[in-house]
């Protein structure tokens, strides 16, 4: 809301320079956001007044202006349409810098020289108004800076409220914030007015059907009014909130609505169309013109306001269109009435429109406010449009909404904010909040109706620190709660499996898990999706079911930018809908993915990354947390190629997948090669993950290596060797490593050469010649028996 | 002067030259100048044929060891150029040999360094699921039942009376309900709003959220912890502001704005020429959250505070669009490895 810094001048007599008030009302609450100079666009701007126009040979849409600026005459092209002799303008001199960065100078216009240019309201940065040139009040002084003459020489403070401080959606709130701060009272408005001996109630009389959404409606009725403009003044405190004036009638209830927060409107009594106002929902499907133009179909949502039979305001949003005020208007119906919040919440939204109204209705205006306010609006209708105001406010409140009653143990207070206040302060600050308080020892305050945000204790303990500074307020130097809190073993865990990941060259993914529910069904067609009802975009439609998505797309998104080489890995969850009430499922995964090939330096040639690379990540986890052994068990799985898709085993428990990506799956996202990709279940994983290791003793014996290649069918595996040679070679082969595969020209087809690498140790002596070579001639025997193995000879 | 005396006087010579000799090209000269046919110590040798027996032994001894010293002393210093000199064989610029260290997710990075300094100050972590339930995200947080944030524009509802939580406050109100105080918790985690997504605002990103609760907790400790915090993280010399501010599950409620680290507070680009940012927000636990889960809120009182990740790692590291967290592209992610 943007406010004029003079108007919470005159309002509390504070006089703060700007820049202090902003500082201390946001440090308060409410957050000045940016102040800006009212008159920034007028320096080098003075008042003149228009004595000829001509016509400018050859150009029908610009004429030549002369002005007079006091000591000095000048000759003007001007090309708004109307400019005329007798106006009061303003002329901005060379030098001046208009709104937009327009800076004036001296021009030559069909050989006529101008160097200064009369302005509209926009280039004065007053309004966005551009339709034509600014035309001032008559008794203008000619010759005077265009600021002193508008009263322009303030400040524009706009301020960022918070949701739940309606009070403050008005300049008398902020006030009475300001007044607190500076221990001082606001100084309201007068209300004076004089009303004729005709009652009001003779002319309108007021029902309420739904009480629920108004609880109050007040009528005043003004004859006589003469529409016309508003004194600059107002339009002054209107402008610099960003509203724009119309005519007098509705200027006034505008600028009632800025000053107390208070939505009045006012309707054209003789088009009002009966003698009484009903308040009732809406029926289904009837139809109402607002004053904008647009015809609605309205639903029970909306509060009307009604003549009896049709509908002349949508109450609290905005008047009807066949009862608004215009020139010709002589008496006028003003109303101010107080509608429930969530009413008009609900009905603003069935008609799609948000309004100055509808938002400080929303908020909570206050029930008790309307005399002030009707009052204040009458009075300024008496002074300005000369209206006669008939005596008496109609006021329709069947049941009062009375203030509520709020005890506050000071003790309690400084207990909760850690400070040391009197009950003398606190009083003091809730008196200057306009809260009633009395008693000693526990304070019995009465909240004022304009405060609906205020509801038990705690909330005035707010009101208290923040006026007295959230700054006065100490910084605890110790510590307190509980002292010892523990790492969770899953937190380890994810920072275990960041470590040794990122340490084997994987870098970490993070992914939101929002993805396109299309690719998801080409990869899981019968695992269910949670969807999202209401998507920002098409290709973010549920959350993810499994990782394997997300690490597509992002190796997709790093191949489309040429980073072709991966290694990737990211812990997240899956997520799928449950059936019953608790029984929703977020599962934490971990995925893995390789593509392109490994780096190129001078010493090492790349090589294609390939399965070998996530089983190695595999087994440096299994080792890590003790999970143990993990096998891979074929099992078809649509995404991955038939003959490279494993599931991986965790003894008899299926913990993930594992395999290369399926071609065509790859294509749907854009990637062309080689991706090999792992999903693990983390759950399983970690119950059986964090096993305390064991000290093994060092050896004290020597070790006797032995190698030895086998030449055995290329369907052997490795795995099968290692085991047999495990076997075969009893306690006594303490390791058993594979450390080379040949498949070549020294090799039949169809073959292949596994080296392995056996460490032959007694744990209770040294091992003869003899020993070792009598059980590696047992473990040559067994791959023989086992797998046709022939020896080769090195 | 003897010949004996010569040769002493050869050495000496001999010796400060190779000295000062300033490159391999010069000690050969030497070499020549002094041990070559026509040098010096040869013309000595050349010379005994001419003595006594007795001189004969005795200068013919000093010379060959003369001889022999500086044929030693010239190598040495010779090798001695060629082992600091520039052309042999061995390169030491070639790149050295090292495996690649991956890089952890900045998002993550930030989040470890938040939760680690809680840590250290008694907090534990606790997470709780990302597809909540209005109760949690909103009811058990004191929501009026029609706030603006229940709505379709803010929120993404999800099928089944789901939503995805706006906040990682939901955990407070779980684990209120499973445990009594004292409790000290600290919740990283993804949140979303429903927003459209550009350089500035995303869909999804990353918020921490912690809470205390326990007897004779003040506002005065939410501020000591809070600006220890902050120096930890953003640096010592920091200053706070507390701001008061509105949260429907705090009261009282506060904005804390740091000074800028970029600018010392003076007034910079990334702190719009206000020498502050907006950092944090934070509170007393609304009495009505301890309420609802049934805890005693005379007993007991509490503070909770939310950062954001994503938003200050933008301004500590300088990073102008909140996309690049989310894209994952390895330059982005490598360079905070």
């Amino acid at each position: 809301m943007d406010l004029s810094y003079k108007w919470l001048k005159e309002l509390t007599g504070v006089d703060w320079p700007v820049e202090e008030m902003g500082e201390r009302l946001t440090l308060s609450g409410t957050a000045c956001e940016y102040i800006r100079a009212a008159d920034a666009h007028m320096d080098r701007v003075v008042v003149g007044e228009v004595t000829d126009v001509q016509p400018v040979e050859g150009a029908s849409k610009i004429k030549l202006a002369t002005v007079n600026l006091g000591k000095t005459k000048m000759d003007v092209i001007c090309g708004a349409p109307n400019v005329d002799v007798g106006q009061t303008v303003p002329v901005a001199l060379e030098g001046a810098r208009l709104a937009g960065d327009m800076v004036i100078k001296k021009v030559k216009i069909r050989g006529i020289e101008s160097s200064a240019m009369i302005c509209s309201e926009r280039e004065l940065g007053i309004s966005d108004d551009h339709s034509g040139i600014m035309v001032l009040e008559d008794d203008a002084r000619v010759g005077v800076p265009l600021a002193e003459q508008l009263d322009y020489n303030d400040y524009i403070m706009t301020f960022e409220l918070t949701p739940n401080r309606a009070d403050s959606m008005s300049a008398i709130g902020i006030a009475r914030d300001l007044a607190a701060l500076a221990s001082t009272k606001v100084i309201k408005p007068a209300t004076d007015l004089k009303e004729s001996s005709q009652k009001a109630d003779s002319k309108i009389k007021v029902r309420i059907e739904d009480p629920v959404g108004c609880p109050r409606y007040a009528a005043r009725i003004i004859r006589n009014v003469k529409i016309g403009p508003s004194p600059w003044w107002m339009k002054k405190k209107l402008l610099m909130s960003g509203v724009r004036p119309i005519s007098n009638i509705v200027d006034i209830t505008n600028l009632v609505m800025l000053e107390t927060g208070h939505p009045l409107h006012a309707f054209d009594l003789e088009r009002f169309g009966s003698d009484e106002v009903v308040v009732r929902r809406a029926a289904d499907k009837e139809k109402f013109v607002t004053l904008d133009g647009a015809e609605h179909t309205l639903s029970s949502q909306v509060l009307l306001i009604t003549n009896g039979k049709t509908g002349v305001a949508a109450g609290g949003i905005m008047g009807g269109l066949d009862s608004e005020v215009e020139s010709s208007t002589t008496d006028i119906l003003l109303e101010a009435a107080y509608f429930d919040p969530v009413v008009i919440r609900r009905g603003r939204k069935e008609l799609g429109m948000v309004t100055e109204s509808s938002m400080r209705f929303e908020k909570g205006a206050d029930p008790n406010g309307i005399p002030y306010a009707i009052n204040r609006a009458a009075s300024l209708m008496q002074q300005l449009c000369g209206g006669e105001v008939l005596a008496g406010i109609v006021d329709c409140y069947p049941e009062e909404i009375k203030p509520k009653q709020i005890s506050l143990r000071p003790a309690r207070c400084n207990y909760v904010l850690g400070v040391h206040l009197s009950e003398e302060r606190m009083k003091e600050v809730l008196t200057g909040l306009e809260f009633r308080v009395s008693g000693k020892g526990t304070l019995e305050t009465e909240v004022p109706t304009f405060r609906p945000d205020i509801t038990r204790e705690i909330d005035l303990i707010e009101e208290i620190a923040r006026i007295d500074g959230y700054d006065k307020i100490p910084d605890a130097t110790a510590n307190i709660g509980p002292l010892f809190t523990p790492i969770h073993f899953e937190d380890k865990f994810r920072s275990d499996v960041r470590r040794l990941l990122t340490g084997c060259g994987f870098d970490e993914m993070v992914n939101h898990g929002l993805t396109d529910s299309h690719l998801a069904a080409l990869l899981n067609p019968d695992l269910s999706q949670v969807k999202i009802l209401n998507p920002v975009s098409a290709d973010l439609d549920i959350m993810r079911n499994t990782l394997v998505q997300t690490t597509l797309n992002v190796i997709s998104h790093n191949i489309a930018h040429r980073n072709v080489d991966l290694c990737l890995f990211e812990l997240g969850k899956a997520y799928q809908p449950g059936n019953g009430e608790d029984d929703w499922c977020e599962y934490q995964k971990l995925s893995l993915a390789v593509s392109g090939n490994t780096p190129h330096t001078w010493r090492d040639k790349p090589r294609s990354y390939d399965f070998s690379d996530l089983a190695g990540a595999l087994s440096l986890l299994g080792e890590h947390f003790g999970w143990g052994r993990l096998n891979f068990e074929p099992q078809s799985n649509r995404y991955f190629e038939r003959e490279i898709s494993f599931a991986i085993m965790c003894g008899n428990i299926m913990v993930g997948i594992v395999g290369k990506m399926n071609r065509k799956i790859a294509a749907e996202f854009e990637i062309k090669q080689d991706v090999y990709l792992a999903e693990l279940d983390l759950n399983p994983l970690i119950a059986i993950s964090g096993r305390l290791t064991e000290y093994q003793p060092l050896p004290v014996y020597p070790a006797a290596p032995r190698d030895l290649a086998v030449v055995v069918d290329d369907h052997v595996r490795a795995g099968e060797l290692v085991e047999t040679v495990k076997e075969a070679g009893g306690e006594m082969a303490e390791s058993v490593e594979i450390f080379d595969l040949y498949r070549g020209k020294q090799i039949a087809a169809g073959k292949k050469s596994v080296a392995i690498s056996i460490n032959y140790r007694s744990k209770t002596g040294n091992l003869t010649a003899a020993q070792v070579d009598e059980r590696q001639a047992a473990v040559v025997n067994k791959l023989k028996e086992k797998f046709k193995a022939q020896i080769r000879d090195k | 002067m003897s010949l004996l005396d010569e040769v002493t006087r050869i050495k000496q010579e001999a010796l400060e030259q190779i000295g000062k000799a300033d490159s391999a090209e010069r000690l050969a000269e030497i070499q020549v100048k002094y041990l070559g046919r026509k040098g010096a110590i040869t013309a000595v040798l050349k010379g005994l044929k001419d003595l006594s027996l007795d001189e004969k032994k005795t200068v013919g001894a000093a010379a060959n060891k003369t001889k022999a010293a500086l044929e030693q002393q010239i190598k040495d210093a010779i090798e001695a150029f060629s082992a600091a000199g520039e052309k042999t064989g061995f390169d030491p610029t070639l790149p050295g040999t090292r495996s690649r260290v991956g890089a952890i997710h900045i998002v993550n990075q930030v989040i470890d360094d938040i939760c680690q300094i809680f840590h250290g100050m008694g907090f534990t972590i606790a997470r709780g699921p990302d597809v909540e339930t209005d109760y949690y995200n909103f009811e058990a947080l004191n929501f009026a039942p029609d706030h603006p944030a229940r709505d379709m524009q803010d929120t993404m509802f999800v099928e089944g009376d789901r939503l995805l939580r706006t906040h990682t406050t939901p955990v407070q109100a779980r684990t209120l309900e499973k445990q009594q105080p004292p409790i000290k918790i600290i919740t990283p985690g993804l949140c979303f709003r429903n927003e459209a997504i550009s350089s500035r605002a995303h869909v999804a990103f990353h918020q921490v959220d912690g809470f205390l609760v326990d007897e004779g907790v003040t506002m005065a400790d939410l501020k000591g912890a809070l600006v220890a915090f902050c120096k930890a993280f953003f640096g010592e010399k920091l200053k706070l502001k507390f701001r008061p501010s509105f949260f429907p599950f705090t009261e009282p409620s506060a904005e804390v704005d740091i000074s800028c680290f970029l600018c010392n507070g003076k007034g910079c680009q990334v702190c719009k020429q206000s020498g502050w940012l907006e950092i944090l927000g934070c509170g007393m636990i609304h009495p009505n959250v301890l309420e609802k889960a049934e805890i005693d809120s005379e007993k007991y009182t509490g503070y909770a505070f939310g950062i954001g990740v994503e938003r200050p790692a933008m301004l500590k590291y300088r990073i102008n669009d909140i996309r690049l967290f989310f894209n994952n592209d390895i330059r982005f992610l490598r360079q905070f490895g």
